[in-house]
């Protein structure tokens, strides 16, 4: 029988990622967050923190500008992935993560596959709870062709890192710009990736018509926001029946109710992006929600509305 | 032209709130430009001059546009809790914004950046805006006009239609000059005259500006003419306003070190 919101019982929000337990299923996206939502937003009540994709060495970002709204609800960015580096990140950045008690999961990125390995190397004896990484970034060594888009060489640093990670849980970032998700899962999955996060933006343009130039620095961005939120569910669903690991879902969640369909279409747990920059407090609304969403659904876990999808 | 940031040291200020501001009034004013007026007491306490707020154009989360829109504080009404914000139709998101009615309820996020920080000792103040810039400058005319000091206004548009301001300067006491491209007063040259005519036997001790490139490198002349301290507000699409999403660094892309973050380091930056 159905429950009505009126009698929320007991909601088990918790939710596993191979070894990594969470209290709830909640956590921002990467570069889509910080330790400045502290007083915005309770951190210490999301399920893990990701932070922004790290390098082994700094890097300075493109040229302006680096984003811009695109229309039906999507948003365009070319930040380009500005870091501070490993050593700064582990003495500045990562204690700012740190102090809230949530656990915190270090997004990693490289321009060739041996620069995933570094990094890996470099953080090996910091203190936080899983990897993820960030297999959407361009290798210098082939002509800038994402790294994601190679099924080999999503294995070769999903490996690598798999190996230097001390123990720790290691989630891959797909790239959703590739024909088919299923072998770039199937891969991460061979290699040893604890889960999946899908995905990452779709490259896009945006066109300043006066001036017939891209609005963007540095020409394409990454497409993100609530516009690509069918886009993504049906990589979610497809990513989750290619492999037997967990699915984080991530693109365009915006309210309670996607978070529901994203789990329904396969996900255990989800991210939250560009629904932050609107309403910083997008994830805390979610948290308060989720038991009635769930109750409303005829679930008292998460895992019972996991997969759910009839098709 | 050199963009330095302001003194390392960030003056005792509070913290940004994000709260569902019900809408007191939202009105056409003159040429593309519209006022709207939130009931946000969390934000007039603190908000300094040259602060911004993240406003949310859609009432529903997942629709309407997917990035809140920077805009100054024009004015605020510390007693009644209220801040007024001066805007100019310019596409989807501030096309939106148009749609609130009085009642509704539209997310803000602020204040944001770092105000305007004229030297301590500060007292005579040039204040040059153009355009929608304009509206970056306002509360600094008023409150230092307030405290008694000698603040000039030069109010620069396209034409008399487009010069914001100038009813604002009017009704808070404030000498306002207004510029126009149509009659040709607006031309830098004939500003530089005016100003050195005006202001060189006894120089300001603080030039802020905003909203006009020309402007500025004029601003910075001046400043090293009388060896005044000039400070600018610039413009950078933003995403979270916050310091963390990194799409507003501005200016040169070095190779190693990222340019400063408009929103966190800015939007006020000192001009060399
Ligand atoms: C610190 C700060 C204070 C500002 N104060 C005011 C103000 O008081 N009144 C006012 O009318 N405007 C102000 N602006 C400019 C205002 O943010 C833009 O005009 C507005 O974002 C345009 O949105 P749109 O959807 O109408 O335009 P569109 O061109 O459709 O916007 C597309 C995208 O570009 C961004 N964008 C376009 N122009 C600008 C711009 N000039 N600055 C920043 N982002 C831009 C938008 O935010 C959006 O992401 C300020 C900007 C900044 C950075
Ligand atoms: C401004 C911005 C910066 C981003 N930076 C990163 C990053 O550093 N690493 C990463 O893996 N993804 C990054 N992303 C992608 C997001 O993590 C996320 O995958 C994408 O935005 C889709 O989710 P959304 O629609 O909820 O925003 C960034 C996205 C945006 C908008
Ligand atoms: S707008 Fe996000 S860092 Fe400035």
């Amino acid at each position: 029988m159905r429950a009505t919101s009126s009698e929320v019982v007991d909601v088990d929000l918790s939710v596993e990622l191979g070894p990594l337990r969470l209290s709830n299923p909640i956590m921002p996206a990467s570069g889509c967050f910080g330790p400045e939502l502290a007083s915005l937003l309770p951190l210490e009540r999301l399920g893990a923190l990701v932070t922004k994709t790290v390098f082994t060495a700094a890097r300075s970002g493109n040229a302006a500008h680096r984003l811009t709204d695109s229309g039906s609800g999507s948003a365009l960015n070319s930040v380009g992935i500005p870091s501070p580096g490993a050593a700064s990140f582990r003495s500045q950045v990562l204690p700012r993560y740190s102090a809230h008690g949530t656990p915190v999961i270090v997004s990693i990125g490289g321009l060739a596959v041996d620069d995933y390995f570094s990094i890996a190397d470099e953080l090996s004896m910091a203190q936080f709870a899983a990897y993820e990484v960030n297999v959407s970034c361009p290798n210098l060594e082939r002509g800038g062709i994402s790294i994601g888009a190679d099924p080999d060489q999503v294995y070769r640093v999903t490996r690598g890192v798999v190996d230097r990670a001390a123990g720790r849980p290691v989630i891959v970032k797909l790239t959703p710009n590739v024909a088919s998700v299923d072998e770039t899962a199937c891969a991460a999955e061979e290699a040893g990736a604890a889960a999946l996060t899908v995905a990452n933006t779709f490259v896009g343009l945006a066109v300043d018509l006066r001036r017939r130039r891209p609005v963007l620095g540095n020409g394409t961005g990454g497409l993100s926001g609530h516009g690509i939120k069918p886009l993504v569910l049906r990589l979610v669903w497809e990513a989750s029946r290619a492999v037997d690991i967990p699915i984080v879902g991530c693109g365009g969640i915006a309210t309670t109710g996607d978070v529901a369909e994203f789990l329904v279409a396969g996900a255990t747990a989800v991210q939250i992006g560009t629904a932050t920059f609107s309403r910083p407090t997008t994830m805390a609304q979610m948290l308060d929600e989720l038991p009635t969403q769930l109750t409303d659904l005829g679930c008292r876990r998460v895992a019972d509305l996991v997969g759910s999808l009839q098709a | 032209m050199m963009l330095q940031p302001l003194a390392a040291e960030i003056p005792s200020r509070i913290l940004p709130v994000c709260i569902d501001a019900p809408v007191l009034g939202n009105q056409y004013v003159s040429d593309r430009y519209w006022m709207l007026r939130l009931d946000a007491p969390e934000i007039a306490t603190g908000v300094r001059p040259g602060q911004f707020v993240l406003l949310t154009p859609s009432q529903t989360p997942g629709e309407g546009p997917s990035l809140p829109r920077p805009m100054a504080v024009y004015d605020v009404d510390r007693a009644d809790g209220a801040i007024d914000i001066l805007y100019g139709v310019v596409g989807s998101g501030t096309t939106q914004l148009t749609r609130f009615r009085p009642g509704d309820r539209m997310t803000a996020v602020g204040p944001l950046g770092r105000p305007f920080e004229p030297p301590s000792d500060a007292t005579r103040l040039l204040v040059v805006g153009r355009g929608i810039g304009i509206c970056s400058l306002t509360l600094l005319a008023r409150e230092r006009a307030e405290r008694g000091h000698a603040v000039t206004v030069l109010l620069s548009g396209r034409h008399r239609g487009a010069i914001i301001g100038a009813d604002f300067c009017d009704a808070v006491g404030v000498h306002a000059r207004q510029l126009c491209d149509e009659d040709g007063s607006s031309d830098v040259e004939s500003i530089r005259r005016l100003l050195v005519e005006q202001y060189d036997p006894a120089p300001p001790d603080f030039v802020a500006t905003c909203g006009s490139k020309r402007l500025l490198a004029l601003c910075r002349d001046l400043g090293r003419r009388w060896t005044c301290e000039v400070q600018v507000s610039v413009e950078a699409h933003m995403a979270c306003g916050l310091g963390y999403c990194h799409g507003c660094a501005a200016g040169e892309v070095g190779r190693d070190e990222e340019s400063p973050l408009v929103c966190a380091t800015g939007p006020v930056f000192r001009v060399s």
